[in-house]
């Protein structure tokens, strides 16, 4: 029992990692703390949803599909929204990342009706058993893309020359002017990353569940695991989704399943008051 | 000066300039409109001359009355925040606090209705002094997420008491009565509702005038100069929190008598967000932009409504808008609504009227 909720938490939490770590990307470059983030992985299943069951587009050419959208749709946002409020206080920047989940919301529930959608893909279903434990092997799928999606953009930052350029910017927007570096390009392409991983994310939620924007809620947990990781980190993102799906999917089990929010949010609370800069951020950042 | 401190809530007061005839009378005529607007929404009616409904803009007084309420819980977010500078997603907590306290005070243990009212601001009040307490270590992004936290456990322990004491279908409210006076119609609640905001205006902006209120002002424009200044930023940050979640708690013990229902759904974090939609609508630091944020929110809705009857079936994207999608119709109008705003009026709609009363050469304000 223990062994089974730790593998189905382990595998939600790579998944609540993805996304995270496409919200501390964004975090790093704009300093924008993203509450529509949760939307970002609902746009993510509509858009599969948009490529396999309306347009009938064979599996591969939607896949890339649904990259380049993501991509393109955080690319505008930044461009058209984010940009104007730069230096702006932060709840002005919350408040409108709030403001274009609302919209996004209501945009989806007009195009595609308020009725939740079922997203299938022929990505392996079913489960087998290995060592006593039922594995699905959709959650495995989930599990073992999200982390080669982490590996990916980990080896993308630390050794391309575009990410170098994304991590100066994100150290120094003045410096990095200086330097020559397009900062705006740089930051659309954070957010046009941002948005990508959220949208892979999305892309198994909706499946693993069914596609509607109560996906929202799910995606938010991004938030929470950010913060317990360490919001200046990288690896901390993809930490703190691991122990928000751990913990998600011990106290559902274990408490009961109305539990699972409130247990997150406790974790979060303590950690805010001990280690306020997150389990692998670093200390003095997040002073002000 | 940062763009959250476009109009300062002491900009209109003038002291020591004696209002003028005009202001007075203006002052009449506001109230004796206030209190016909019951008569004429029941009656449906101006002194016998019957209106259309869409002259009355589609408008009953169930809805005026749950923005009466909304605009308790408004004008104590923008108190908190727009005054005191302290950003709390956690507004839904209160009013859920507020209404479980009614919930065991009025319908478990049977108290009048004025005494739930006080235990359910007192309830607020202390729930929120401590989900202020987090403000003592953490700032900024920190502390917001720590409202989100004490969010998402004061909806925990509402869900728990519900299902334990009640059940799936919610916490029952009777009819209220204050004071042998039964709060049975739309138009008993209006006039006391209308007193309670009137009260609550009237009181937070005495407080910005204080010793106190001015205390908090310069906290939130410059928090260093208010310590040099002598003033214990901690306490008043607490103070601050306590007061505006008592306000809260009492709007959410009332709301939940006017529904005479109340689930843990209903005060879900998409509540404490409407919240600050509107006073970023209205007006961030203003309380009369809490007033207008909440008036917008709560009736343009029904506005849009009666606009989309009166015009009758549309043929193509307008009309699917305007009927079958209509709620989501109206959100995105919201949303679009606080990001133009955001991004071209930071002051909201108050800030508006202010750049054109100097734009049209009258004194300017703030």
């Amino acid at each position: 029992m223990f062994q089974q909720v730790l593998f189905s938490g382990m595998a939600l939490g790579s998944i609540y990692g993805l996304v995270a770590l496409g919200f501390a990307v964004i975090f790093k470059a704009t300093e924008v703390f993203n509450f529509a983030q949760g939307m970002f992985v609902v746009c993510g299943a509509y858009l599969a949803v948009t490529a396999i069951a309306i347009l009938d587009l064979p599996f591969p050419v939607a896949v890339l599909f649904v990259l380049v959208m993501a991509a393109l749709i955080g690319a505008v946002i930044q461009s058209t929204l984010i940009q104007p409020l730069a230096g702006r206080p932060i709840l002005a920047v919350i408040m409108l990342t709030i403001a274009i989940s609302i919209v996004l919301r209501a945009g989806i529930e007009i195009a595609y009706g308020p009725p939740a959608r079922t997203l299938t893909t022929p990505m392996p279903s079913g489960g087998f058993a290995f060592m006593g434990l039922m594995i699905s092997k959709l959650h495995l799928t989930a599990a073992l893309v999200s982390w080669a999606c982490v590996i990916l953009f980990g080896l993308f930052f630390r050794y391309t020359s575009i990410g170098l350029l994304m991590r100066a910017t994100a150290d120094s927007h003045e410096a990095a002017t200086i330097s020559g570096i397009r900062v705006n390009t740089m930051n659309r392409l954070a957010w046009g990353i941002g948005f990508t991983l959220a949208a892979i994310g999305g892309v198994f939620l909706g499946q693993l569940q069914i596609v509607s924007t109560e996906l929202e809620s799910i995606g938010l947990l991004a938030l929470p695991a950010v913060v317990i990781g360490g919001m200046q980190s990288i690896p901390g993102a993809v930490l703190g989704g691991l122990l928000v799906g751990v913990i998600e999917q011990l106290a559902a089990a274990y408490i009961s399943p109305k539990a699972s929010d409130v247990a997150i949010y406790v974790l979060l609370l303590a950690i805010l008051m001990v280690r306020p800069w997150g389990l692998l951020g670093q200390r003095g950042i997040n002073r002000v | 000066m940062s763009s959250a401190t476009t109009s300062s809530p002491t900009a209109t007061a003038r002291p020591g300039v004696r209002p003028g005839l005009g202001r007075i009378v203006l002052l009449i005529l506001a109230v004796a409109a206030l209190l016909y607007v019951p008569t004429l929404l029941t009656e449906r009616a101006i002194f016998g001359h019957r209106l259309s409904n869409m002259q009355l803009l589609n408008l009953g007084l169930t809805q005026i009355n749950l923005m009466l309420i909304s605009m308790l819980g408004a004008l104590s977010l923008n108190y908190l925040m727009g005054c005191a500078g302290l950003i709390s997603i956690g507004h839904a907590a209160f009013y859920a606090t507020g209404a479980m306290a009614a919930a065991v005070t009025g319908t478990q243990l049977g108290w009048p209705f004025p005494l739930v009212l006080v235990a359910a601001g007192v309830a607020g009040g202390v729930v929120g002094a401590l989900a202020g307490l987090p403000s003592l270590r953490v700032r900024g992004l920190y502390f917001v997420l720590s409202t989100m936290a004490v969010h998402y456990m004061v909806t925990f322990g509402f869900l728990e008491y519900q299902f334990r004491v009640f059940d799936v279908v919610g916490i029952p409210f009777a009819t209220p009565s204050l004071f042998g006076f039964e709060l049975s119609t739309p138009t008993r609640w209006y006039f006391v509702l209308l007193a309670l905001v009137v009260l609550t205006y009237w009181g937070l902006r005495n407080t910005l005038r204080s010793r106190e209120g001015r205390a908090m002002l310069a906290m939130r424009d410059h928090e260093r100069a208010a310590v040099a200044a002598g003033v214990d930023v901690r306490v008043l940050r607490i103070k601050a929190f306590g007061l505006s979640s008592a306000i809260a708690g009492v709007a959410g013990a009332l709301y939940a008598y006017y529904l005479s229902n109340a689930t843990a759904e209903t005060f879900g974090i998409n509540f404490a967000i409407q919240f600050i939609a509107m006073i970023i609508i209205g007006g961030m630091g203003s309380l009369a932009g809490a007033i207008i944020g909440a008036a917008v929110w709560l009736l343009l809705p029904s506005v849009i409504g009666g606009m989309a009857s009166e015009i009758g079936p549309m043929p193509g994207l307008l009309g699917s808008l305007l009927t079958e999608h209509r709620a989501q119709f109206v959100q995105l109008i919201f949303g679009v609504l606080v990001i133009v705003l955001l991004i071209f009026a930071p002051g909201g709609l108050v800030g508006l009227a202010h750049r054109f009363k100097a734009l049209f050469g009258r004194r300017s304000e703030g």
